[in-house]
């Protein structure tokens, strides 16, 4: 029996670890052949050796350098940057403000304003891009900060979290509040807002996994040179007629890094964010 | 609470900022799009609109290259919705009960859905080179391939569902994990006691158990997977001779290439459309399995 039991824990890590090198070795090797210059990476692969999974005895940061020389990277890593953290900003603000008011008060419409929420939520994002792009363009935001940042604040996803939130948190402490004759505002950040820190962080990473991601929104809305963020540099990198896999992997490595060093430490609360979407029914 | 008189405007000063993203960025592009569709831009005499009933439903519905899309669109969902689902499966499976090292597990499969779509594709478009790429490289040590992979009208599609999946297992298979893990342990006590194998415990009482988890995972795996066409549109373009030209790809070629505002916007409706038929089907079908 005790013989039985560890055979099957083997193969059990056995197949644990092989899903782990599927998911793993195409980062690792990405990550590795960004420090190498490309015949190094070529000549590793043909025919295979493991060399192709370490680093060369001296690393070459040439990649980085021309990407954010020549290929104008430092542009699209800021964008990126400024885009992501102004949406994650200004999305907590008005979505937590808003699922504020649909836990808090009874008002005429609410149930059907809360519908168009969930509705707007389900909507898969590419069907309505295209549409999007006219109603932005008539806004004269297409090329503009705006207009890459806009679009993703209202996000239905976050609105639901923090409503589920609120919702727990009890009656009592909104009116003992509203005895002491503290304002609304006042109510909502130093009451609801400050018992939810975990929801802000969890609302938080979604809305900034969405804007960091984000390829086809700024793809059309945000073609220009300078407004360009880092999916789409990279996109165009692998579309030029000339490929230098090193620089298209030292793209990849920063474009990774950010999302991962963000993630991994807070996957806890991102998780927890992502599975009560599921329980919505 | 109820609002007094004297402040019923509050609720609503709280949710105009997110209402006005809301309508104007998610439900007015519907409608637009809905506008656009029966409408046709004519450009004799002067740029004008004119309403122009389904035919640009009609146009769509006979153009046999859409028609070719719409059939790669159902194509790949057919493959990508039961693999991701099969293989999140068998990740949750073995990952859900604590043992050592679990933890590590469940981080590293979900690792690859924080890199986005586009840079997964970007990799494994290197990766799947067919001169030497990594994975011809590697299944070369083992005397198999080459493949042809995205290069090969017969093997494109499977390439960009197999790394399409590959980001996004992990994400499934945390909702499966929280399914798994809310079914009480004294239900597979009372199986085990009346001799039930693991094979009848798991179509007894796993699945059955997990049906609305299941559920809540294919369609939100449908919404997801049939519009995408990023993978597409970084890789293959849609080639190689349209084996990958899916129908969302076709739609936005439409509006943004042959400037066809109207014939793009009605694909658009044609396949929220199937959407939602879709999701209805799955709902009936899951429902029904008792």
């Amino acid at each position: 029996m005790g013989t039985r039991i560890s055979a099957s824990k083997v193969i059990k890590y056995a197949v644990l670890v092989l899903f782990a090198v599927v998911f793993l070795l195409p980062i690792w090797w990405v990550m590795v052949s960004s420090f190498k210059r490309d015949p190094s990476i070529f000549a590793s692969l043909m025919p295979f050796s493991a060399h192709a999974l370490w680093f060369d005895s001296e690393a070459y940061l040439g990649a980085f350098r021309d990407i954010i020389i020549h290929r104008n990277f430092g542009r699209a890593i800021f964008n990126s940057f400024f885009v992501t953290f102004s949406t994650v900003f200004l999305g907590v603000i008005v979505t937590s403000l808003c699922a504020f008011s649909f836990s808090v008060f009874d008002f005429k419409g609410k149930k059907v304003l809360f519908g168009i929420v969930l509705v707007t939520f389900m909507i898969p994002f590419s069907a309505i891009a295209l549409p999007l792009y006219q109603i932005v363009s008539s806004l004269h935001m297409v090329d503009t900060y705006w207009g890459l940042i806009l679009p993703a604040v209202a996000n239905g996803l976050s609105i639901f979290l923090f409503r589920q939130a609120f919702m727990d948190i009890p009656s009592s402490y909104l009116e003992a509040a509203r005895l002491d004759g503290a304002s609304w505002p006042r109510i909502y950040l130093s009451v609801y807002m400050r018992m939810s820190i975990s929801i802000i962080i969890s609302a938080g990473i979604i809305i900034f996994m969405d804007q960091w991601e984000a390829f086809l929104w700024p793809l059309i809305a945000g073609r220009s040179q300078a407004m360009k963020v880092i999916q789409v540099a990279i996109a165009d990198l692998s579309q030029d007629n000339e490929i230098f896999w090193n620089q298209i992997f030292a793209a990849c490595t920063i474009s990774i890094v950010v999302p991962v060093a963000i993630v991994l430490p807070l996957q806890k609360y991102y998780i927890m964010g992502i599975s009560s979407s599921g329980v919505k029914e | 609470m109820k609002c007094t008189r004297k402040e019923c405007y509050v609720p609503y000063l709280f949710i105009i900022p997110a209402f006005i993203g809301l309508i104007t960025f998610r439900v007015s592009p519907i409608v637009s799009s809905l506008w656009d569709s029966f409408h046709t831009v004519s450009y004799a005499g002067g740029l004008h609109t004119e309403f122009s009933g389904f035919e640009n439903y009609a146009f769509a519905l006979t153009d046999p290259t859409f028609l070719n899309s719409l059939k790669n669109t159902i194509l790949f969902s057919i493959e990508v919705i039961p693999l991701q689902i099969i293989w999140a499966f068998a990740l949750a499976l073995l990952v859900y009960r604590p043992a050592p090292a679990m933890g590590v597990f469940r981080t590293i499969f979900f690792i690859p859905f924080t890199i986005s779509l586009a840079i997964t594709s970007t990799i494994w478009g290197i990766m799947l080179n067919p001169n030497g790429g990594f994975i011809n490289s590697i299944l070369g040590l083992a005397g198999i391939g080459p493949f042809q992979f995205l290069t090969s009208s017969k093997e494109s599609l499977f390439s960009i569902v197999f790394l399409v999946s590959w980001r996004c297992v992990g994400y499934w298979m945390i909702f499966l994990i929280g399914g798994l893990q809310n079914i009480s342990i004294s239900l597979y006590e009372s199986a085990w006691m009346d001799g039930a194998n693991p094979i009848q415990t798991f179509l007894k009482i796993t699945l059955p158990m997990m049906k609305k988890t299941i559920l809540f995972v294919i369609v939100a795996d449908t919404t997801q997977n049939f519009l995408m066409f990023t993978p597409m549109y970084i890789l293959t373009g849609g080639g190689p001779e349209g084996s990958t030209n899916v129908a969302m790809y076709e739609a936005y070629k439409n509006v943004f290439i042959y400037a066809d505002r109207g014939v793009g916007n009605a694909m658009v409706m044609i396949l929220l459309l199937m959407i939602l038929i879709v999701v209805f089907v799955e709902f009936k079908f899951v429902k029904s399995k008792d």
